[in-house]
């Protein structure tokens, strides 16, 4: 019997498949792996600490930063905790414009997480190229609307800072007539091809009792078998008036997650068809009149979540009846989706771990805070 | 969709764990103000648990009770009041809204037992709080920090850590 | 574990699970597949497409030689409003930006009646840190003058870190330029800006609130201004800067008004140059402030203007203790300095103070011999009262007074000396 001996690497931080500045300190029995430990805070920056220390609204530009690829989703959270803290109504026309946006960021979120997981893969850049395509498409949009294309700090308490623009649905439903043509042609371009079958299927298995246990959210959650969507499990702003389906994998392997994502970029679509067949007329205003700048919430305390793309995003908010929040807590979905990530890889290939990671799909400016 | 009151939830806790809960005073978050609007007292209706009760409770919640999905630990420190308070965060995967058990330790002694070892969704939430908040968890497997660097003195979160300043940034500490 | 966490229920869809087929063959057929997309696309990449319903074409732009079409909302870096037609800025400094401003990048502070003292709905100076400024708009949502707004230009890099501290010179757009680039978002807030702005036009006395963006035009009223001033000067050398200043009230023109300004500046000067020392300052006062005044806050030469007039001071000082006329175009050259440095820049204000120091010291010096000064004191005057008011308003014309002044010094020196 021939003698091994484990070893320790470093895989990052800097390394072009961590997604940024992520560590993982792999032990490897030759090339399988046997344990390995996440590191991180690398790009940690204190988050909630600054969030204390600024008034509510202050913190909406900040939420932005989190994970940069959704800032609508971000602030759609905070702008919720926000609101259950102050007791604000939001008209029903925000509450539309709020849904369409995050939906729109779901579709270009699921588009780049795709892309940058076939780029783990080794398919270099290509196919990362067609996730992009879509996505500038939609961050066109996204500048008509809030004036910035990634930090959009688009979202007031008790509605959304300006009105859709006049241009804005009129490109927008362009864009839904060739959203269909698109995720088809990204789905041919990947689903069957033989290389990413091979490197995607029965890799980094998560079963569903485990993935629950450990507390993930989002597509990994739902890769694993359990439709588990908060927009479905408990419905906020006007998610309830809408018809969509939840996909759900049947392994939980990488494939899984990346099927499940493919197809909830459908579902986001079919959300955003209703939203314009339902969206009311400027009458009832994008936001409630009677929300101010400088809330002043009373003491209390308050948890909203959402279905971010990335899975259940939280804002914890404490009021001790100031203007800034006593306390600031996110429950960030890239960070609690990242605990399994030991028990994922266990077992598999050191080349598997970067698929892996790629397929839980995390912003380190999430991660990290 | 189940749907559990906190009311319903300290009665279903004090059948099955009579010795878990504690009636909480109501915290006053900050010292009241000499003159103007008192901000009032902070008085949540979830239940309280006693920290060495903790995972008899969270493993009832689970496995009786069916909230099998651990969405959130948060600490808040309490300065004023004394104490830190763990907000643990519990939601049934069929859906409806969550259930919520709270946990007051001291300041100058925060131990909890930890739920990692039992509830692995536990593990980076309680990391978290111990890096940022400096809470022991008692039988937690890897209880080093999480984002700060394992030479890191202090925890950043406390409210009585020093905003301006420190050993690594200079200038004057206050507070 | 839960009994059966697996059977949820969702209202108003279902759970689909995913379409998977472990079991297709792998000859090759998806890669196929995927190749015949990527061809597809190359093939297309050669038309131009410009729709979003489209997905094949090629829609990138060339950037620097095609330019993005930039939508209304856009927001980069903010910037502040000056009415086009009166030249006031809309800004009062209410204060309310630099505290909304998450990342507190936003400085300023209230002008002051240089008569009363009282604050004045305007703004003296402003500063904002483009560098650590994060673009959240907030400054612009907030301010109820609509004076700060979000600007269209992205170009903004630069190999010099200093200048992303952006004063209010730089700061200041008109409004027709803002109407340009967000007609819709301008005609939206037109009326009430306008309206409010005339409001505080009204409690805004003499030039406070001007853009300094006019100068040019500014500069060129001033500089007739002033020359009929030297002329008034030297006619009546006690009373002279208030005369030429044609119109009172509240129709002035900004030109005309900063000409008051100055015109005030230098009476202001001249009494504080009498009771220093009554018999040189007279004369010098009237025509060397709006030299200093048409000077733009270039601090560089300011600074520099300043250095010059102190070492010309304390030369002059040093050269003839006894003989005290040429004190007079010294402490002249001292008075143009300050009101040459901007009121920005601290270090071009201390080289000012300190070369004012110099000539009072160098005045002080000579106190004693004051008398036989007084009929030089006439003379004197001649130099800096010719050599300032045709001075251009650019950096050029700081240093041009200071070189003036120096030479004038140095003139009376060895007009002294023979």
């Amino acid at each position: 019997m021939l003698q091994t001996q484990e070893l320790q690497v470093n895989i990052g931080p800097q390394h072009p498949s961590t997604h940024g500045v992520f560590r993982m300190l792999v032990t490897v029995d030759g090339e399988t792996v046997v344990d390995l430990k996440p590191v991180f805070g690398y790009l940690h920056r204190n988050h909630e600490q600054i969030a204390e220390a600024n008034s509510y609204l202050q913190n909406m530009p900040y939420t932005d930063r989190l994970d940069y690829f959704n800032s609508m989703a971000n602030n759609h959270a905070y702008a919720m905790a926000v609101e259950r803290l102050a007791g604000i109504e939001v008209p029903e026309r925000a509450e539309y414009i709020r849904v369409l946006m995050v939906e729109l960021t779901r579709i270009l979120n699921h588009a780049s997480a795709v892309g940058f997981m076939i780029n783990d893969m080794g398919a270099w850049q290509t196919p990362l190229a067609f996730g992009m395509r879509e996505r500038e498409k939609i961050l066109d949009l996204f500048e008509m609307a809030s004036g910035a294309r990634l930090m959009c700090n688009y979202f007031r308490f008790g509605g959304v800072v300006r009105d859709l623009p006049p241009e804005f649905i009129p490109n927008l439903r362009e864009l839904l007539r060739a959203l269909p043509a698109y995720i088809d042609e990204l789905e041919r371009l990947l689903r069957d091809n033989e290389i990413l079958l091979q490197r995607a299927i029965g890799i980094g298995i998560l079963p569903p009792e485990v993935a629950l246990s450990y507390g993930v959210s989002g597509p990994v959650l739902r890769g694993s078998g359990i439709p588990y969507d908060v927009r479905k499990a408990e419905p906020y702003s006007v998610y309830d008036r809408f018809d969509f389906d939840v996909p759900v994998g049947k392994v939980g392997d990488v494939y899984d997650r990346f099927l499940v994502r493919i197809e909830e970029m459908r579902q986001s679509k079919r959300i955003i068809e209703q939203v314009l067949e339902q969206l009311p007329d400027a009458k009832g205003g994008h936001i409630n009149p009677k929300a101010r700048q400088n809330v002043r919430p009373p003491v209390g305390d308050a948890y909203a979540r959402i279905e971010s793309p990335k899975g259940e995003l939280g804002f914890y908010l404490v009021s001790d009846g100031s203007t800034r929040p006593y306390r600031y807590k996110v429950r960030a979905p890239s960070f609690i989706n990242l605990t399994p990530l030991a028990d994922m890889c266990r077992g598999y290939k050191v080349a598997d771990i970067v698929v892996i990671l790629g397929s839980i799909d995390i912003v380190m400016g999430e991660v990290d805070r | 969709m189940p749907e559990m009151t906190p009311a319903e939830l300290r009665a279903r806790l004090a059948e099955a764990l009579p010795a878990a809960l504690v009636e909480a005073e109501p915290l006053a978050i900050t010292p009241p103000p000499a003159h103007g609007p008192q901000p009032g007292l902070f008085n949540p209706p979830d239940p309280v648990v006693r920290p060495d009760q903790l995972v008899a409770a969270a493993l009832f919640v689970r496995d009786t009770l069916g909230y099998a999905y651990l969405s959130d630990i948060a600490v808040v420190d309490y300065l004023h009041a004394g104490c830190f308070e763990l907000v643990y965060r519990f939601y049934h995967p069929s859906g409806g809204p969550g259930i919520v058990l709270r946990v007051r330790v001291p300041r100058d002694e925060p131990v909890v037992p930890s739920l990692t070892p039992h509830w692995p969704a536990a593990n980076f939430h309680e990391r978290e709080a111990f890096d940022l908040f400096g809470i022991e968890f008692a039988g937690h497997p890897y209880l080093r920090r999480i984002y700060m660097w394992d030479e890191f003195e202090g925890f950043p979160m406390r409210k009585d850590f020093p905003r301006q300043g420190d050993k690594y940034l200079g200038g004057e500490s206050e507070g | 574990m839960t009994a059966s966490p697996f059977e949820i229920e969702i209202p108003r869809g279902r759970v689909i699970e995913v379409q998977r087929d472990d079991t297709r063959v792998r000859r090759g057929g998806g890669l196929l597949r995927g190749m015949a997309v990527v061809w597809k696309h190359w093939k297309e990449s050669f038309k131009l497409n410009r729709s979003y319903s489209q997905i094949h074409g090629t829609f990138t732009i060339e950037y620097p030689e095609e330019r993005p079409r930039i939508p209304e909302a856009y927001r980069n870096m903010p910037i502040l409003l000056y009415d086009d037609e009166t030249g006031h800025e809309l800004c009062t400094s209410c204060f309310q930006c630099e505290r909304i401003c998450p990342p507190q990048v936003i400085h300023m502070t209230q002008a002051k009646d240089p008569a009363t003292g009282k604050p004045v709905p305007a703004v003296a100076e402003f500063i904002i840190e483009y560098d650590a400024c994060m673009s959240c708009g907030f400054c612009a949502e907030v301010c109820p003058f609509d004076a700060i707004k979000m600007d269209h230009e992205f170009e903004l890099s630069t190999d010099d870190h200093t200048q992303l501290t952006v004063h209010k010179e730089q700061l200041l757009r008109p409004i027709s330029y803002y109407a340009k680039i967000a007609p819709t978002m301008w005609a939206e807030v037109r009326e009430s800006a306008l309206k409010k702005l005339q409001g505080n036009i009204r409690r805004r006395p003499d030039v406070i609130g001007l853009a300094p963006q006019l100068t040019e035009k500014i500069a060129a009223r001033r500089a007739e201004l002033a020359a009929q001033a030297a002329q008034a000067a030297a006619a009546a050398p006690v009373a002279p800067a208030a005369a030429p200043a044609p119109a009172e009230g509240r129709k002035l023109t900004p030109e005309e008004k900063a000409a008051k300004l100055a015109a005030i500046r230098a009476a202001k000067a001249a009494q504080a140059g009498e009771s220093a020392t009554p018999a040189e300052a007279a004369p010098a006062t009237p025509s060397p402030t709006p030299a200093g005044e048409a000077a733009p806050p270039a601090d560089k030469a300011a600074k520099l203007a300043a250095i010059r007039a102190a070492n010309a001071a304390k030369k002059a000082a040093a050269g003839e203790a006894p003989a005290t006329p040429p004190a007079a175009p010294d402490a002249s050259a001292a008075e143009t300095t300050p009101s040459a440095a901007p009121p920005s820049d601290k270090a071009a204000r201390l080289a000012a103070i300190r070369a004012a120091n110099a000539a009072k010291k160098a005045a002080a010096g000579e106190a004693p011999a004051t008398p036989p000064a007084t009929p030089a004191g006439g003379t004197a005057a001649d130099a800096p009262a010719d050599a300032p008011p045709a001075a251009p308003p650019s950096d050029k014309a700081a240093r041009l007074a200071a070189i003036r002044a120096a030479n004038a010094a140095k003139k009376q020196q060895s007009g002294d000396g023979s």
